[in-house]
């Protein structure tokens, strides 16, 4: 039996031998009008996708704001729409988090899948499902209020005292502030929410390592770990790179929660505390405001595009890098 | 001169080295898969201690004020102190979008796994991702620069459901795209043998297949639509009225939590906030446990199919 | 099984929809067929009076969302909504048929978070604007000290080198508008000018959403010091912190030049001789309103209440007005036109709007004192100028 992997492609245990050229084209005549119409509704994310882009290649006004669009410098008043802070700010807080939420994940579907045993998973699972769906603006609210005086009373002060050697650690006159907003906590929360769907898809992957090879591994003597690590996750390597992308995808997007505690404030962080503006926060908050002013319209369409671009372009980097290690597994290595 | 006597040079046997140095490393490899079922598992509590902390806040600030009438009542919804009208308002929006989404995804997904070719299956698959991972103030402005302004449905019912739906829609695709490309090739392959035509094929012996898979996918579409905050507030804004037609506004539940929070803590839409937030949570919980005995249910079902 | 349960759900959501298509009307006592439906958005600083309004207005169905001045001013722009409520005056209304109508006065307070000291500190738009702009880092500055009265002076002198953690608001937000007012007319070297996001380039204040989210942070934030809209004073006064006396700045000649002679604290009295100070000084010639202190550099009519330029002190007379007060304006279209603003929906805004700036701002709570609804949130009435100004652009309105 074949073994089935996340993204649905069921291969052989062994390879067919290729048909004749006469049997091929018995075999395979292509219906096109079949093909044509099923294409219809199967495009319908593609042509959601294209319209989101048009809209908002229509909404930029085509304004021209060259390259100085990815300046430093960002300052309403002047007109000087610069965003590169803004991207900055948002890797700044997506890299983290999805490094964070991909190893806890990784540890978390690992441990649920052959530590525990499977009344334990089937009562524990479903919190870490649930984490998917509680509303951002909840996570916002509770983070600002709950956590964030944790993180300036107790955990900032902490790493000051601690961690100063380390470069970007030390406190200067401006963060940490006793708030606790700014960078820890928003990598705090993103990791939270990018957590559900990092785990959610590293367990199918672990899930789907077909039971004769986890057993063969044991057979041959090696402990469960060493199983996981060189047999496993070789195997599902495909399931959790999509799972390290998707979470990206969920970690630079997020809007809401993120907003009301990374501390809006266009600068560049100084230090690991400091307080700064990612792209989806910034567009979702000040949108109110550039209703006045056409450029400034202009400027957040075209960022929303950027933000489209870099997830597209992680996307689609992400599947090219996943069928290249899927193709070595293929092959027989 | 006279032989002195010695042991005879120990004759090292490369059995007992091997034997001896492969116990100590028994050990510790065991040694350190147990300690790694120890401590692996303690990372659920990464995830856990958050939720429960958060449901726990939500419920110590809204249960107290709660009761069957403020839930249900319709009366003075605006000045927000009843939940009548907006949960009311919500089950239509989340229902619609639900009906949206799945019409948009299901056919879709089918058809891709079924009757495309696969690279161009590849590039469907990729673009269904993409909008999956699309940030929902994307969809949100999109929602707003198309539906409200150059359609002109203006601030409207309408406008929200489709920008919802537009954000569900991905979640269903590729659910049903990977319940129909999972099923094992010897049923697919066995119905068309002997002689079903695919529409058959795909009626008749893969829907009841791949029916919880998909049922599943469209539970969990619904509940990341009920949390959904950027989309609502940027299209249909946060009216509280009672919608008497698709193309007036209507509000969402996390609008409520949107507006409700920036109020004086203690006033009646920042009660009505959490008590909005505490209904949502109720409901996620139970979409989840749909989908969980679904899944529990149908287990067994598929269980030998895939081993 | 599992067929019938899904067959079930899908006949559920379906019957429920349909029901609602079919016009199965939730509130059968008050369907649109019997009065006006009106739709409401804009500044979150009008909004917690407006829900106020809405609740107790009987003559039409009023829903008001708090999406912010920028909105308001756009939507109604666009005809989305019938009520457009925004914290600055629109320049150049009439281009896009609109109005502003003054509804309500709004004030702010700065508050600040020093523990320790639960004295009102003496400051002024110079010298927060330069804390906002980074000129001044520390409590214990010598600008702040030379403002403050000697005790308070000994207090602050303690505090040695804490440095000024300012908050700002990060959602576009009309007090930042009225915030940002007051720093550009008192300080000739503001290089943010004002509106309600000018405090988006800067580097220095850290934001929190909404008036609460204030609040908050200044709650949290020791040493800082924030602008909250007067709706929130209760719960900032019940979190600890402490609000300061505002300078006048009408005896300040320039700059750097001689401090304020007035610190005044807010207090409805005070805040309502400044809105009446404020309209006083402009011209009622036929309704055109002279510029006093100017929003946006057009055309004549623009009003705004901040006192903060320097010119002649008119207050001879006692007591001396809080400057941060502002008018809220509520848009409105003068003709019909769209699907929201119908020549039924406009005549009824208009009948909202003369009820809103009579009773609404008037209606006792008994006792005598007047505005039970802006008493709530620490608004003051209309000025009856003001009010005269507001009838007369309402009978320029063709429903």
């Amino acid at each position: 039996m074949g073994s089935v992997s996340p993204d649905g492609a069921v291969s052989a245990s062994q390879p067919l031998p290729p048909p004749t050229p006469s049997e091929g084209r018995v075999v395979r005549t292509t219906n096109y009008v079949q093909t044509a119409i099923a294409l219809v509704p199967a495009l319908v994310p593609a042509a959601i996708v294209v319209g989101i882009a048009v809209t908002l290649v229509l909404s930029t006004g085509f304004h021209n704001f060259g390259w100085g669009f990815f300046g430093p410098i960002f300052n309403s008043n002047a007109n000087q729409f610069g965003m590169l802070v803004f991207i900055v700010g948002s890797f700044l807080t997506a890299v983290p988090a999805l490094v964070l939420s991909m190893g806890i994940g990784l540890g978390i579907a690992i441990a649920s899948t052959t530590y525990l045993p499977r009344w334990l998973t089937q009562f524990l699972d479903p919190f870490v499902d649930l984490l998917a769906g509680i509303p951002s603006v909840v996570y916002g609210i509770w983070a600002f209020v709950v956590i964030a005086p944790i993180f300036g009373l107790l955990i900032n002060p902490w790493a000051v005292m601690h961690l100063s050697f380390l470069p970007g650690f030390a406190s200067n006159r401006y963060s940490p502030t006793t708030a606790g907003t700014g960078l820890p906590i928003s990598i705090f929360v993103l990791t939270l929410m990018a957590l559900p769907i990092t785990t959610l898809l590293i367990r199918d992957a672990l899930r789907s390592i077909p039971k004769d090879l986890w057993e063969s591994g044991l057979a041959l003597g090696a402990t469960r770990w060493e199983v996981m690590r060189r047999v496993g996750l070789r195997h599902s390597s495909r399931g959790i790179v999509s799972a390290a992308f998707l979470g990206f995808g969920r970690a630079i997007g997020e809007t809401v929660a993120v907003a009301m505690v990374i501390g809006s404030v266009t600068k560049y962080p100084t230090n690991v505390y400091d307080v700064t503006w990612t792209m989806s926060s910034f567009m979702f908050q000040i949108l109110d405001a550039a209703f006045g002013n056409s450029l400034y319209l202009s400027a957040l369409a075209e960022l929303a595009l950027v933000l489209l671009v870099i997830t597209l372009t992680v996307n689609i980097v992400g599947r090219r890098l996943v069928s290249h290690i899927y193709a070595e597994e293929v092959a027989g290595i | 001169m006279a032989t002195v006597l010695s042991t005879p040079p120990r004759r090292l046997d490369p059995e007992d080295d091997l034997r001896r140095g492969a116990t100590a490393r028994l050990k510790w490899r065991t040694g350190f898969d147990r300690w790694v079922g120890y401590l692996l598992p303690l990372l659920f509590l990464i995830a856990i201690v958050p939720i429960l902390d958060m449901i726990f806040y939500i419920a110590w600030q809204a249960v107290p004020t709660m009761s069957w009438t403020v839930v249900t009542s319709q009366a003075d919804y605006q000045a927000y102190d009843a939940l009548g009208v907006p949960i009311i308002t919500s089950f239509y929006f989340i229902s619609l979008a639900t009906i949206l989404s799945v019409a948009l995804g299901i056919f879709g997904g089918i058809a891709t796994a079924e009757f495309l070719p696969e690279w161009v299956a590849g590039w469907i698959r990729t673009s269904a991702n993409l909008l999956a991972g699309m940030p929902s103030v994307i969809v949100g402005y999109f929602g707003y620069f198309a539906f409200v302004l150059y359609f002109g449905w203006g601030l409207s019912f309408i406008a929200g459901v489709f920008t919802l739906a537009f954000f569900m829609t991905p979640y269903v695709f590729r659910t049903a795209d990977l319940a129909f490309s999972s099923i094992p090739r010897h049923i697919r392959e066995a119905a068309l043998g002997s002689g079903a035509k695919p529409a058959q094929y795909i009626v008749r012996v893969g829907t009841p297949i791949a029916f919880p898979q998909i049922l599943t996918g469209v539970f969990l579409a619904m509940a990341i639509g009920v949390g959904e905050t950027a989309p609502i507030v940027l299209t249909v804004t946060t009216n509280v009225l009672v919608p008497t037609g698709i193309f007036q506004p209507a509000t969402y539940l996390t609008g409520l939590i949107w507006t409700g929070y920036a109020q004086n803590p203690g006033s009646t839409p920042y009660i009505i906030a959490f008590q909005a937030a505490f209904i949502i949570i109720l409901v996620v919980v139970a979409l989840n446990i749909v989908v969980r005995v679904i899944a529990a249910r149908f287990r067994k079902r598929l269980e030998g199919l895939y081993q | 099984m599992g067929v019938a349960i899904a067959v079930a759900i899908v006949l559920l959501i379906v019957g429920i929809a349909g029901g609602y298509f079919l016009g199965a009307g939730l509130n059968k006592s008050s369907s649109s067929t019997s009065k006006a439906s009106l739709t409401e958005t804009g500044s979150s600083l009008l909004y917690p009076l407006f829900t106020r309004w809405a609740a107790n207005y009987s003559a039409a169905t009023i829903s008001a969302a708090s999406t912010g001045s920028g909105t308001g001013q756009s939507d109604a722009e666009l005809g989305l909504v019938n009520i457009g409520a925004s914290d600055a005056y629109l320049a150049n209304a009439s281009a896009t048929n609109l109005i502003n109508t003054p509804v309500a006065i709004s004030a702010q307070l700065i508050y600040y978070n020093l523990p320790g000291i639960t004295a009102h500190l003496n400051l002024n738009g110079t010298i927060l604007g330069m804390i906002y702009n980074g000129n001044i880092t520390n409590w214990n500055d010598p600008l702040i000290l030379a403002a403050q009265s000697p005790s308070v002076q000994t207090q602050l002198n303690g505090l040695s080198s804490e440095t000024i953690h300012p908050i700002k608001r990060s959602d576009s937000s009309g007090d930042t508008f009225l915030f940002t007012s007051l720093c550009y007319m008192s300080w000739t070297a503001w290089p943010f000018g004002f509106s309600t996001s000018a405090l988006t380039g800067d580097t220095i204040p850290t934001g929190a959403t909404g008036n609460s989210g204030v609040v908050t942070a200044l709650h949290t934030t020791t040493n800082s010091i924030g602008y909250v809209g007067i709706s929130y004073e209760a719960s900032a006064n019940g979190d600890g912190l402490s609000y300061a006396a505002v300078g006048d700045n009408m005896s300040n000649s320039a700059v750097g030049g001689v401090l304020p002679a007035n610190y005044i604290l807010p207090s409805a009295q005070n805040i309502s001789y400044d809105a009446n100070l404020g309209l006083t000084h402009l011209e009622f010639n036929q309704y055109q309103l002279a510029v006093s202190l100017i929003l946006g550099g057009s055309e004549a009519g623009a009003i705004t209440l901040v006192k903060g330029g320097g010119g002649t002190n008119p207050s001879a007379q006692s007591p001396t007005p809080y400057p941060i007060v502002n008018l809220e304006y509520a848009l409105i279209k003068t003709t019909p036109g769209g699907s929201t603003v119908t020549s039924a929906n406009l005549a009824a805004t208009v009948t909202f709007i003369q009820w809103a700036i009579s009773i609404g701002n008037f209606a006792t709570s008994g006792g005598g004192t007047p505005s039970a609804w802006i008493d709530q949130v620490g608004f003051i009435p209309l000025t009856p100028e003001v009010s005269g100004y507001v009838m007369q652009e309402l009978a320029t309105v063709q429903p």
